[in-house]
């Protein structure tokens, strides 16, 4: 039964989908008028992240449709990220999307990617939990794709559609194991036949779900498509694709694990560790070889899935209310200053050369991402800073050894990551610049986007204060 | 309040410096006027409070990120009252002293303030979160200041100053989190001495702190960043880099380490004195064979740092007093030698000592400074040097009888070198006709070191300026560590 209420619980995904619509349908009848396609875009994303910072202002909280859809201060929060990210991609994709003639489609599907990704953090259903990243996943493939300009594009799309396709599968295979033996897609029951012993069927289709989602976060071993696809994508898709429904894939790996199988905790807290380690040492070993700037930051955005992963392993005893809020807070610091490092290739290139005497050249950019780069290190005051930290406190508080061995990994690796990151400054501050720079794109909307990023990620400290109250009055799980 | 003003009044000096039009002088002039501020403000609190730190109008307890129980807690105390004054003053200095900075001045002078910022932040801060990320802000600055204003060599001495310090803050915040958590709190404050950790969990939790703040210091087999980062250094950063940047590792040993974690530091407490003496006897030794007068003052420096760490390490009262005297004062005389080393080598050319000679004739004024900031560094009475080195040395002697000894030797070397130095750079005849005509420190630079010398002066003749303040924390400290 659709009621009042339950149409108000649909509210942000509603207006995406309204806003969807809309940005097709204008995007077809005014293809030149790319500042009014664009507008209404950003003005969708703003509006879906009014209504859910609405929903979660007035407390809003309930199950619908059979329980299968669940809408909470967990989910909300992340349909804020999903939403703001969207934002500024938007922002950033208005020029360039109007040069290839298709700005309509391209900002439908960032759209799209939206929608999906705030279904996604509210379902309590495993079929619905498919279908939702299915949504959010299909348009990411065209969006990594669209650029024809540059074969990298369609090469990275294509490997991305497949191996998506593939994990999409092993995802699937995994819920309907689970499935057979629980003989209910809810989490709730699901949970009962993770309760007894684990059969071995139970087992396999944990390890199949688990590995489904390890790619769909690029965790290593299943990272591999992950910088053929950011490599080729256009800049905003990869910006955006690395945040926005990389955390929506987070928050439902977070809510199947603690509501749908936490007896099984031991088992995929374990997996977790595993592969938090293997997932941080491959980004950035990989990262530190790396010339071209977009391929780096997709190595990077491996060795951040990976510190994630170290907080879903710390998801135990004395731990678990900070690891979850670890999640949380990491996602939006993350949010920022991925985004902003992303969204400089395109005012500068892609090549760390073309970084070089940045800060004679264009200094509030390079300045800008001084700031991006010394936060994804871990540097406070910056976001990246609180994120980490949070991670090691969750780690310190388990109790656990193979934990503290995680959190030991995340230490070295922040280390570790310093000669990449900072490679990047040091030819924005020392070298000469290489003559005149020809930015791809140079449009104010981009530019506004960089330095609000910028500032956020510098200002984090200040945010935290409201985020961390947040994260912890409004009991999450 | 007055403390968090005094902190962030850098940062609006920061961005205010960013708006103003790119003209040396009104840059200049905007700086100074930035910059007296928190100088003033000091200057305020040290006379209406001095006697009484612990006064609420000078802290501040808020919850800042509640769920982690890390509070933004600020407050002076005696421990740090003279560091953070004295970084109020330096950092006016070094605005002053930012005459050979001739590109980028704006910029130079905003990342200024947010050192400054941070470093204010470090000896107010009482919640050890806080304290690391205030350490950390001045790290990124740091970085830019000599990676850009540097000279030749910058770029590789910004990077190493970059790794080695990092790796130690962050081995150093590994620590402060496992003694935070459990301890169940990171006040400082309110942390009892020990926090209720076994003895065996102290010292497990001492030592990466201890590891984090010996390289800030840096104390020696962990010096490697230092000389390339204080050489290729312009004037005014050297300034605040040998003044106040070695004392957040030192400070952090005293109010930190020492008191919070006694059994855990208590172990390491003879090798960090001995590392003091290695620092003093390798400092002097060094020093003595550089050629370059820059480098001399550099390694000057790292040798009297030494007499901090065994100071700290003492265990008494004489002893601790002398360490936290001893940041201070040598926060002033390596403050002053090189600011007058920049002006030498800015009118003769060189730094090379044995290119210079007769000084005396051709620049009175710098040449008479600089023998008395040389005798100062030598620990000659009625300088401020003389109290703290002395203090620290009987106080080490008292615990550490050997180090207290040897300690004792590195001033001998110390004058011998410096001695050596003003011989050849000060006496002498003129070497080179080349600065026959060299001119004499002129109003802006003997603006910039006057103060210096005076306060060397004050201090040395009326050290209770100073005792007083400190004295009641340093107390504090040998009641929590059950000395006396």
């Amino acid at each position: 039964v659709v009621t009042g209420e339950a149409l108000l619980a649909l509210l942000p995904e509603l207006v995406a989908t309204g806003f969807l619509i809309l940005v097709l349908m204008v995007g077809v009848f005014a293809d030149r008028n790319v500042v009014l396609v664009a507008g209404l875009a950003a003005l969708g994303s703003l509006a879906v992240f009014g209504s859910a910072a609405v929903l979660l202002v007035i407390g809003f909280s309930g199950s619908f449709f059979g329980g299968g859809f669940v809408v909470d201060a967990f989910a909300l929060y992340f349909k804020l990220i999903v939403a703001g990210s969207a934002f500024f991609a938007v922002l950033a994709a208005a020029r360039w999307s109007g040069y290839t003639g298709d700005a309509g489609e391209y900002l439908t599907l960032i759209l799209s990617v939206v929608l999906g990704s705030i279904l996604l953090v509210s379902m309590r259903d495993l079929f619905g939990l498919f279908l939702a990243i299915e949504l959010a996943t299909i348009p990411s493939y065209a969006m990594v794709a669209f650029d024809r300009t540059r074969r990298e594009s369609a090469e990275g799309g294509m490997k991305y559609l497949i191996t998506g396709v593939i994990a999409s599968s092993v995802l699937l295979y995994g819920i309907v194991l689970i499935y057979g033996v629980s003989g209910s897609a809810e989490l709730a029951d699901v949970a009962r036949a993770f309760s007894a012993d684990l059969s071995p069927v139970v087992v396999i289709g944990l390890v199949l779900l688990l590995s489904g989602f390890a790619f769909k976060v690029s965790a290593a071993p299943f990272h591999f498509w992950t910088p053929d696809a950011y490599q080729g994508a256009p800049t905003s898709a990869a910006a955006f694709l690395s945040v926005a429904p990389k955390a929506a894939f987070f928050a439902i790996l977070l809510r199947v694990l603690l509501e749908g199988m936490p007896e099984a905790a031991p088992t995929w807290t374990a997996v977790m560790a595993f592969l938090a380690i293997i997932t941080m040492f491959v980004g950035n070993l990989f990262a530190l070889r790396q010339r071209n700037v977009r391929r780096m930051l997709a190595y990077s955005s491996v060795a951040h899935s990976g510190y994630i992963l170290a907080a879903f392993a710390a998801l135990q005893g004395q731990a678990l209310q900070t690891a979850v809020e670890a999640v949380l807070v990491y996602s939006a610091a993350y949010a920022v200053m991925n985004l902003g490092a992303f969204l400089v290739i395109d005012l500068v290139g892609e090549d760390t050369k073309s970084f070089n005497g940045l800060i004679k050249t264009r200094p509030g950019v390079a300045l800008s991402m001084l700031v991006f780069m010394a936060s994804l290190v871990g540097i406070p005051p910056l976001s990246g800073f609180f994120g980490k930290l949070w991670i090691i406190i969750a780690g310190a508080q388990s109790g656990s050894v193979a934990v503290y061995v995680v959190v030991g990994a995340l230490v070295i690796n922040s280390v570790l990551s310093v000669p990449y990151y900072f490679g990047i400054v040091r030819n924005m501050l020392f070298e000469e610049p290489a003559g005149p720079v020809s930015p791809k794109d140079d449009s104010s909307a981009l530019r506004f986007s960089v330095y609000v990023l910028a500032v956020a990620t510098t200002l984090f400290g200040l945010l935290i204060i409201p985020l961390s109250t947040l994260v912890q009055s409004s009991g999450l799980l | 309040v007055i403390t968090t003003v005094t902190i962030f009044i850098p940062l609006l000096g920061a961005i205010l410096m960013l708006f103003l039009p790119d003209e040396a002088r009104t840059l200049r002039y905007g700086a100074l006027g930035v910059a007296a501020v928190p100088l003033l403000l000091a200057t305020y609190v040290y006379f209406a409070f001095g006697g009484n730190l612990d006064a609420a109008a000078l802290s501040q307890d808020v919850t800042w990120i509640g769920s982690l129980n890390v509070g933004y807690r600020v407050g002076l105390d005696g421990l740090g009252f003279g560091m953070f004054y004295l970084t109020t003053l330096l950092t006016l200095i070094a605005v002053v002293a930012s005459w050979d900075v001739r590109e980028n001045l704006k910029q130079y002078l905003a990342i200024l303030f947010v050192a400054e910022l941070g470093m204010l932040g470090v000896f107010a801060a009482q919640d050890m979160i806080l304290f690391y990320v205030f350490f950390e802000i001045t790290l990124i600055p740091m970085y830019l200041l000599v990676g850009i204003w540097g000279d030749e060599n910058r770029r590789a001495a910004a990077i190493r100053f970059f790794i080695y310090t990092f790796l130690g803050s962050t081995v150093m915040l590994a620590g402060f989190l496992a003694f935070g958590i459990l301890a169940g709190s990171y006040s400082m404050d309110s942390l009892s001495a020990g926090g209720g950790l076994s003895r065996t969990a102290q010292i497990a939790v001492a030592a990466p702190i201890l590891f984090g703040l010996l390289i800030k210091v840096p104390a020696v087999p962990l010096h490697g960043w230092l000389l390339d980062v204080y050489v290729s250094s312009p004037t005014s950063t050297n300034v605040v880099l040998s003044g106040i940047l070695p004392k957040l590792g030192t400070y952090g040993l005293i109010r930190i380490a020492i008191p919070l974690l006694p059994d855990g530091v208590e172990p390491f407490l003879p090798y960090i004195a001995a590392l003091g003496v290695v620092n003093v006897l390798y400092g002097s030794f060094v020093a003595f064979l550089q050629p370059d007068l820059k480098a001399l003052v550099a390694y000057s420096s790292i040798g009297t740092l030494g007499f901090i760490l065994l100071g700290a390490a003492s265990q008494n009262a004489v002893g601790l007093n002398g360490a936290v005297f001893q940041q201070v004062s040598h926060g002033l005389y390596s403050a002053l030698l090189f600011i007058l080393v920049g002006v030498i080598a800015a009118r003769t050319g060189t730094r090379r000592i044995s290119e210079l000679g007769g000084l005396a004739a051709r620049m009175p004024w710098a040449g008479g400074l600089l023998a008395l900031g040389a005798l100062a560094a030598m620990g000659l009475p009625g300088l401020a040097v003389f109290v703290s080195e002395f203090m620290s040395i009987m106080g080490g002697y008292e615990t550490f009888p050997v180090q207290g000894v040897l300690a004792a030797l590195g001033i001998i070397l110390s004058a011998m070198y410096m001695l050596y130095m003003l011989a050849r750079v000060i006496f002498g005849p003129i070497e080179r006709p080349a600065y026959e005509g060299a001119t004499d420190a002129g109003p802006v630079e003997m603006a910039a070191v006057v103060p210096l010398a005076v306060l060397l002066l004050a201090l040395g003749i009326f050290p209770a300026l100073l005792i007083s303040v400190q004295r009641p924390a340093v107390d504090a400290v040998l009641s929590a560590i059950g000395g006396g």
